[in-house]
């Protein structure tokens, strides 16, 4: 399968931050969760990516092309926490602009997801709700025939309902085999939802890249007590935390922990949870 | 760089239009009381405010970051900045020269001479002033560029002034006032282009978070 974006060994330094040899890809036709902590560098590894900030080295491809030309920027559709619009644009005017920034924008499909989403045409972006201004961003990243989706924590800030939608309209978009989208969110539930792989950043370093199913189907939780936590095998543990009354253990196949130790309690563990026990974790 | 266009006359559509009607009108109120052309000095300057209208509205709503994950180059995007500053500045000009043309007609003591004379010095100074101002509005926070933005007109016109000595030691400005304006305009010219170039190399480099 075809890569639709591959980062190999981005590096980025600052004075408190380093971005260290980051690579993962989002193979064609799927969605990938880019997870992590605030500040972990999902956002850094985003605008490295396209091009907002300068990176140190590493190899960035998208849509097999290492260059980030226009071509390129025209099948990409790029989503900013925040809408990132001169709020004194109305959605008509932003279709006029749009128009003649994208070759292939299609003024029609804007039309129809500015209805479906219910965004007043001619009212101003200032007087838009963050919900609003999100739900235009997308709006526009859906109308110039993207190939790739970038959202990088597009969907903070709305409601369940709305995001819901989003999610439906991001799963509607990767049915066709040539789209892809990047989403980097915090909101690890709707992740689980559409995502087909994680990778989570902590500390400026990928940690894993593994297809979602993988994780919610295969890791696990054992819950347990000190003496039990003794007696379990070290090799078996990825990360562990004590709790108030419970050890917390992480393990990369429950199947088999339940099997190897038929005594410990071992349960199916969320993103969130393999995510904190990686970051909060002992290893 | 035709979307990005569009985008900025939009956000600095009003305040053209009330710059526009505003030299119109003080063009005629003045020609009481001193010559009309004269407003070709000030003109330029004053319509091209709305540069930095556009450019506080980029900031204030991160279109900057948004705009460069779109087909549109850095260099295009900087080249929009500096053309829609000239056409505005030209914009000025056309304005103060509608009372100017209107009161000719009616044998106000408005000549050639004293157009091409204003107009050069009104360009010039924009020029100037804009090749100082734009380069650091990509340079610095929307606050410091601002200030930068005020302090290069009154750096435009010392630099005109000490231009104009300059000159004056190779030929007599006072009997050669129009050549002597011309050539500080042709060095505006120069300075803005290379202001551009400038431009466009910082921008190249820079972190756009």
């Amino acid at each position: 399968m075809a890569n639709a974006f591959r980062v190999s060994g981005l590096t980025k330094t600052y004075q408190d931050f380093v971005l260290d040899h980051v690579s993962f890809t989002v193979p064609s036709g799927s969605i990938v969760g880019l997870i992590g902590e605030n500040g972990a560098g999902k956002s850094t590894t985003i605008n490295a990516a396209l091009g907002l900030i300068r990176k140190e080295d590493g190899i960035v491809s998208i849509l097999d092309r290492e260059e980030l030309d226009g071509d390129v920027k025209e099948q990409i559709g790029v989503v900013f926490d925040g809408s990132n619009y001169p709020e004194i644009l109305s959605p008509r005017k932003l279709n006029r602009v749009m128009k003649n920034i994208y070759r292939t924008w299609d003024e029609q499909v804007y039309l129809r997801l500015l209805k479906q989403f219910s965004l007043p045409v001619d009212k101003q972006i200032r007087q838009f709700s963050k919900g609003m201004k999100m739900k235009l961003a997308i709006s526009v990243a859906f109308s110039h025939h993207s190939r790739l989706l970038i959202l990088d924590e597009a969907t903070s800030g709305m409601d369940p309902v709305v995001r819901d939608d989003i999610l439906d309209m991001l799963l509607d978009f990767v049915q066709d085999e040539g789209h892809s989208i990047l989403v980097s969110s915090h909101i690890t539930s709707d992740l689980e939802k559409i995502a087909d792989y994680i990778v989570f950043i902590h500390e400026g370093k990928v940690v894993f890249e593994k297809p979602k199913d993988e994780l919610t189907e295969r890791y696990g939780i054992i819950k347990c007590g000190a003496a039990q936590f003794d007696a379990l095998d070290k090799s078996d543990i990825i990360s562990y935390r004590k709790m108030d009354c419970e050890w917390q253990i992480l393990v990369s196949d429950r199947e088999r922990m339940q099997k190897k130790y038929p005594k410990a309690l071992v349960v199916p563990a969320t993103i969130d949870e393999i995510m904190l026990l990686y970051v909060k974790g002992e290893k | 760089m035709k979307g990005v266009l569009v985008k900025d006359l939009y956000i600095a559509g009003s305040n053209i239009l009330v710059t526009i009607v505003s030299l119109i009108v003080l063009g005629f109120g003045l020609s009481f009381l001193l010559e009309t052309s004269a407003l070709l000095v000030l003109a330029p300057v004053a319509a091209t405010t709305a540069a930095f209208i556009s450019i506080t509205s980029d900031a204030a709503s991160k279109w900057n970051k948004n705009v460069i994950t779109m087909p549109v180059s850095r260099s295009r995007i900087i080249g929009e900045k500096f053309l829609f500053y000239i056409l505005l500045a030209i914009l000025g000009l056309l304005a103060a020269l509608v009372p100017c043309v209107v009161l000719a007609c009616f044998d106000k003591d408005i000549t050639p001479y004293s157009l091409c004379l204003y107009g050069s010095i009104g360009i010039s100074a924009c020029l100037l002033a804009g090749g100082i101002s734009l380069p650091c509005a990509y340079l610095f926070d929307p606050e410091k560029s601002q200030i930068v933005f005020m302090l290069s007109f009154m750096a435009s016109t010392g630099i005109i002034t000490g231009l104009v000595f300059l000159i004056n030691l190779i030929f007599s400005v006072k009997e050669h006032i129009l050549p002597a304006f011309n050539i500080v305009l042709i060095i505006s010219v120069i300075w803005f282009f290379i202001s551009y170039r400038i431009a466009v190399k910082v921008y190249q480099k820079r972190d756009i978070t």
